[in-house]
This record gives C-alpha cells, structure tokens and sequence, in this order.
C-alpha cells in the first residue's frame, strides 16, 4: 500500500512515517529553507495530491452542467455563438481592416485563449470562497482548489477548440511546423494564469470586492488586448500596452503560429515568460504566507 | 517526543483577528478615519496536554469556549499564535460531516470525492465501496444526487465515509448523534471497534453522558483555558457543578 495522503505537510510523508508539527510562522521558515528549485515546483506533492486534484477538477466539471439539457455542449456552444455574433458585428458592420484570414478564424484564434484566462480567473477569485466548508475542515495544500479549477477550465478549452479546427478545415488555412509553439505558449499562458489566481483567490477571502473589481479588471482587460481585433489598427504610440500585457503577447504568439505559419516574436514572448514567473513566485509566496490563517477568516 | 504520544499540545495559544470591515465600502472609510480594522482576541490561552495512542479523550465546555478551534489546531487546518502541536498518526476529521460533498453529484461519486479528500486512493475506495454502503444502508439511492437525500441519510453517507478511511485518530465534532436510533447504535459499536484496535479519538460533545462512556480522560475548557482535567467523571461533575 503506498503511503497516505495524511494532509500533512508533504516531506514529512515520504518517510513513511505520518508525522505533523506545526510551529507558529513554520511554514514560512519551511519554503524559505528549501533549495531554490523544489520550492516553487514540488513534484512530490503534485504526486501524493494527484488523485485529489483530479477527483475534484472532475467534480468541478460535473457539476456545472449537470441539470442542463444540453450539459457539455454548452462548453461548446458558448465560445461559437460569442464567435458568430462578434463576427457579424466585426465583418459586416465594424469592418475590421483585411487580416489576410477570414475574421471568424481570426477572432476564435484570440477568443479561446482569452476565454479561458477570463473563465479560469473568474472561477478561481471563488475557489476557496466556495470551498469554505473543506477550508474549515481537513487540511491538504489549498493551492489544490485554485489548480483543479484552472484544469476544468483547461479541459473546456481543449473541447471548444474542436470548433476553431474544423473551422480551420473549412476554410483551409494551411498548417506549417511552427504550430508546435503553441504547447510553450499555452503552458506560459497558464502559469501566468495560476500565479494571477492564486493572488486573486486568496485576497477574495479577505474582501468580497475582488470578484466584482476581477469582472471589472478583466472587461477593460480585455479591450486593451489584440482579442476582436488585430494589433495593427492600435495606434502606433500605444502599442508598448501590449508589450506589457501578457495576454496581448499570448494572443499574438498564437495567431503568429497558428495563422500566420511563422515563429513567435521571442522578444515579447520572453518577456511574457519572465512576467508569468515573477508573479508565480509572488502569488505563491503570498498565498502560503496566507495560508494558515485561510480557516480563520472564511 | 516519544512514540507512544500521538498528540502533544504544550503551549497552546490562538489569537483571532476579526476583519470589521469586510467590504472595501467599509473599510476605505475605516482607513481614513484612523479606526482600527482588526479586533483581536484570545481564542485560546496556554493550552496544554497529551494524548497516548489508543486513548480517547473527551474535551467538554459551554459553547464559545475554543473547543473546535482546539480540533481545527490538531487537524491542522489552522495555525496556532503560539506553542506547538505535534500529531503523530494520520487524521480523519469528522467535523461538520459531508463538508465535501456536492449536492449535485450522486451519493456514488461523492463517496469517490469524499473519500479522497479524506486521504484514501480511488483503489482503495473502490475496495471498500460495498463496506462503505452497507455501512450507510443506502443501496436504493446510490447513484440518486445527493440533493434529494433526506439529512438523516446525508448524515449516514458521510459517517459511513469517514469511518471507513481508517484513520489512526479520529477528531470527534459533535456528531455523536446521527440518524435514528438503530445507525446511532451502529456508529457507536463503531467507535467501540475504533477504541479496541488501539487507535486514538477525540471527541467533543455536549452529549456528556457519552463523553463520559467513551473517554478515558477529559478536559474541561472555558474561556479558552484549560479549567479541569482529569477522570471523565470528575471533569463532568466538575462542569456540572457550575
């Protein structure tokens, strides 16, 4: 038998031997004392959680769309409809200039990465929040809640995509090599994602007003992104914003690759990269530091 | 620490801030005006003592006095201010019953859900599923979500989950009293088989007359302090005479 999941602090476990000593601030000391690789990256821990992460991100799917008639379709169904309706807005009232692929190609290659930060944040602003009742009750990594409802949101993603590639196969947008970028894209995407939430979700629990400045936050968020239109109609002086927004060098990296069949710009991908990381380690840190009090507060 | 001991508490002490403003409408006012926005109190003060393996210990006291945030401390869902606490042994709670289950899911899956968050593997589950039901005497409504379950069977499933995850210690919150008469007698005998394979409990109850019958020691805490401590019977005399 391997051994327990004691929802205990994870080094303590791998000796075999269930053994728990919480000293004031210790944990704290704990990441501080721990080499500089495994303190952000814990492959241990994200092996002796991996059945709890997947049985809630599975209930985290499950539930949304169990008394729907539709249930999973509306995965679907949502992004193409937002697509279809943004299309005829953007390419027959609001012409968008020519792009060189057809607008709805265009716009789904920005909109399904967008709508999953966008989802992705919303749902982890509430993931300890809504999971007050556990918070309370038995321990094991809080960060587990944030990470299952990021996979949910993933596993959306991966489903509405089936759309954008027949929609790619409709109107044979040819493929080339360079769409192998777009794995480090996405992984940089959601690491960048999971620091962000991790931040949001444990500042929610102290003020309730996160979420609804998040909703604020991600609507001008994402007008001041490349996602409904393409970066060249920004005017000149403006466009340094997007070298700063992640999600405008993400959505970017993915058409380059996608649509435009070349590699992605590294500069401002690099950048992305060192952003993402930074507020990883800030949001990590934070949410730990945190962590002890998240029972007292919620 | 010596490896008899399963839980060491010495020097217990729980400080509790209270945010007052929990909106940014009260609280940028609070900022400007110079009012404090933490009120801090002592939860509990200087707590100490031990618990062997294979005992049970009953922990009494009035409502407020810090006896679930002691049990929040042993789970280790909440940090002390000061002191340490040493657990040795691997845990299952059974505060606020069925805290993990989702009313939407069946009493299948939710089992699954809950029995992971307790610590055990799927395979495990999977192992014990049959036990588990038989236990909650809930075949009918197995794979029914658990929303249309009456409390009583609520209860009885997630009673049947924590029970069966094998824990070495058991905390205890005031659920001594489940379902009717003949599952209560069964979630006793339960206990009793708990107690007899060595393994260590500690309960909290307002029921003293089962504390009493179960515990092999007591403690009696009010106003965070340890107040009595001893023979269950005398702590309970004890608190009753107050």
């Amino acid at each position: 038998m391997r051994e327990k999941i004691c929802g205990f602090p994870y080094e303590i476990q791998i000796q075999g031997l269930c053994y728990n000593e919480f000293m004031p601030d210790d944990l704290t000391q704990r990441i501080l004392s721990l080499p500089i690789v495994s303190r952000f990256v814990h492959p241990p821990q994200f092996y002796y959680y991996r059945e709890l992460l997947s049985e809630l991100t599975k209930r985290e799917i499950k539930q949304r769309y169990k008394q729907s008639v539709l249930g999973y379709a509306w995965v679907i169904l949502n992004p193409l409809l937002q697509m279809l309706v943004m299309a005829f807005v953007f390419s027959k009232i609001l012409r968008v200039a020519n792009l060189g692929v057809p607008y709805p190609i265009f716009l789904y290659a920005g909109l399904l990465p967008w709508t999953l930060f966008s989802n992705s944040l919303m749902s982890s602003v509430n993931a300890l929040v809504g999971n007050g009742g556990l918070l309370t009750k038995i321990y094991f990594p809080r960060e587990i809640f944030v990470q299952s409802t990021i996979l949910a949101k993933i596993v959306d993603f991966f489903l509405s995509s089936t759309v954008f590639i027949l929609f790619m196969m409709y109107y044979r947008i040819p493929l080339s090599i360079h769409i192998l970028w777009f794995v480090p894209i996405f992984l940089i995407q959601n690491f960048f994602t999971y620091g962000l939430s991790l931040v949001m979700a444990a500042a929610n629990l102290f003020y309730r007003d996160i979420q609804y400045l998040l909703g604020l936050m991600l609507l001008v968020w994402m007008y001041l992104s490349p996602v409904i239109y393409p970066v060249e109609m920004f005017p000149d002086k403006y466009r340094w914003i997007f070298q700063l927004n992640p999600m405008a060098v993400f959505i970017n990296a993915y058409r380059q690759v996608i649509l435009g069949g070349s590699a992605p710009n590294f500069m401002s991908l690099g950048i992305g990269l060192v952003l993402s990381l930074a507020l990883y380690v800030f949001g990590y840190i934070l949410f730990k530091k945190l962590e002890g009090v998240f029972a007292d507060v919620v | 620490m010596s490896s008899d001991v399963a839980i060491s508490v010495q020097h217990v002490s729980k400080l509790f801030h209270k945010q007052k403003q929990r909106t940014f409408k009260e609280l940028i006012p609070a900022l400007f005006g110079g009012q404090k926005v933490v009120d801090s109190f002592w939860a509990l003060e200087d707590i100490n003592f031990e618990v062997k393996k294979g005992e049970t210990i009953g922990i009494v006291g009035p409502n407020g006095s810090g006896k679930s945030t002691l049990l929040k401390l042993i789970a280790g869902v909440s940090r002390p201010t000061k002191g340490k606490i040493t657990v040795n042994g691997r845990i299952a709670p059974l505060i606020e019953l069925g805290a993990g289950f989702h009313p939407e899911l069946t009493g299948r899956e939710n089992v699954f859900l809950n029995g992971v968050i307790l610590g055990l593997t799927r395979k495990e589950i999977e192992a014990k599923f049959k036990e588990i039901v038989d236990f909650a005497e809930l075949w009918d409504f197995i794979d029914q979500p658990v929303k249309h379950y009456s409390s009583g069977m609520y209860l009885r499933l997630a009673f049947a989950v924590a029970v069966h995850t094998d824990p070495e210690i058991l905390l205890i919150d005031e659920i001594l009293a489940v379902g009717d008469a003949s599952f209560q007698e069964k979630c006793f005998a339960r206990l009793r088989a708990f107690q007899e394979a060595g393994k260590t409990i500690v309960i909290i109850s307002h029921d003293l007359t089962s504390v009493q019958d179960f515990s092999d020691k007591a403690l009696l805490i009010q106003n965070g302090k340890v107040q009595f401590a001893g023979k269950p019977a005398e702590v309970i005399a004890h608190y009753r005479a107050e």
